[in-house]
């Protein structure tokens, strides 16, 4: 009888072991992403039934995954712009003109239909547009206002045109958006739908 | 009695290992329900473990016709893989309207697609681990490689 205990208790130990050994260890995986940046997508729409759509993806994922995805214009992690879009304009001298100049408000106009401010201010430019629906098609009496706020830090800016002529660098701006605090990008806000895109380091949307 | 014992216990603990192996990776749930009368209802649950060994016993030219469709999107899946590694928690996609909801998330190193409409529930599950051996494996039967 004794030596059947040992045996069972010898056979229990060893596989008590095994287990410990087989099983997989999350919680090690789990602490690197305590710190990691994510940048997070939400669209409202109250329209269409209230439709709600959530993103959350880590910024050090993206930047691995993006150069694995080549499709239409986006290849090595780079959006390829056509040239006819950048006739008009040389996006590259307006960014190396911003970047210099002091902080300030470069582009304000004010109409009945739009408001647009552009500004630079500690680091970010700041691109907010206030549209008033109801002032465009004077039919419409309702009073519809649609609102875009763009907040980008300018070392993301300079990130994102750092490749190619015609190109900009997704990867490269992400890069550096992950060296960013915590801060809102994009809002949207109209009658119709809202879009927030921000980044913190937590892993779910509010 | 007392070889008896001894035979029963090794037969035990070969089980009890032979388990532990095939379990250690997770398991792939897959659950189909329609929700119309005579509706299919497909649940399927296999040992994660099973993928890699199906995926070595596999008719090498029926792997080589599927490397060669999925090629494109290897390097994206393996690349998907190997980061969700470091996330074994997360919810990544969300999307919810009066009639469906879908809803992406990794959970315990395993990535959960679920998706609620009005005619049919389909939950998935499958060990990020999984991912990455198929991906590994197709990749290295992908032609050009």
């Amino acid at each position: 009888m004794t030596t059947l205990s040992r045996g069972f208790l010898g056979i229990t130990g060893s596989l008590c072991i095994c287990a410990c050994a087989l099983l997989p260890v999350p919680s090690l995986a789990q602490s690197s992403s305590k710190t990691d940046q994510w940048i997070h997508v939400r669209v409202e729409n109250k329209e269409d039934k209230g439709e709600t759509v959530r993103v959350n993806v880590p910024i050090e994922m993206a930047v691995k995954v993006l150069p694995a995805i080549n499709h239409d214009k986006l290849r090595d992690g780079k959006v390829h712009i056509d040239n006819a879009h950048l006739d008009d304009v040389d996006l590259r001298t307006l960014l190396d003109a911003v970047r210099t100049a002091k902080d300030g408000e470069y582009v304000t106009v004010q109409s009945n239909e739009d408001n647009v401010r552009v500004a630079k201010n500690g680091g970010y430019l700041y691109i907010h547009v206030t549209e008033n629906k109801g002032a465009k098609h004077a039919k419409d009496s309702s009073d519809k206002q649609s609102k875009v706020e763009v907040k980008v830090p300018m070392k993301v800016v300079d990130a994102l045109f750092s490749g190619g002529k015609d190109e900009l660098d997704v990867v490269a701006a992400l890069r550096a958006l992950s060296g960013s605090g915590d801060m809102d990008l994009v809002t949207v806000k109209d009658d119709d739908s809202t879009v927030r895109v921000w980044i913190d380091s937590k892993n779910i949307s509010d | 009695m007392l070889l008896l014992a001894k035979a029963a216990l090794g037969i035990g603990a070969t089980f009890a290992l032979a388990s532990l192996y095939i379990f250690h990776e997770g398991v792939i749930r897959v659950d189909v329900d329609e929700q119309r009368a005579g509706g299919t209802h497909v649940h399927v649950f296999v040992p994660a473990t099973v993928v890699p060994i199906a995926l070595r016993v596999a008719p090498r030219h029926h792997l080589e016709q599927a490397a060669a469709q999925v090629s494109p999107y290897l390097p994206v899946m393996r690349e998907v893989a190997k980061e969700l590694k470091r996330y074994p928690n997360a919810e990544l996609v969300d999307v919810r309207d009066a009639h469906q909801h879908v809803h992406v998330s990794v959970r315990d190193s395993k990535i959960y697609v679920d998706v609620v409409d009005d005619s049919e529930n389909i939950h998935v599950s499958v060990p990020v681990e999984t991912i990455s051996d198929v991906a590994d494996r197709l990749e290295s039967l992908a032609p050009g490689v």
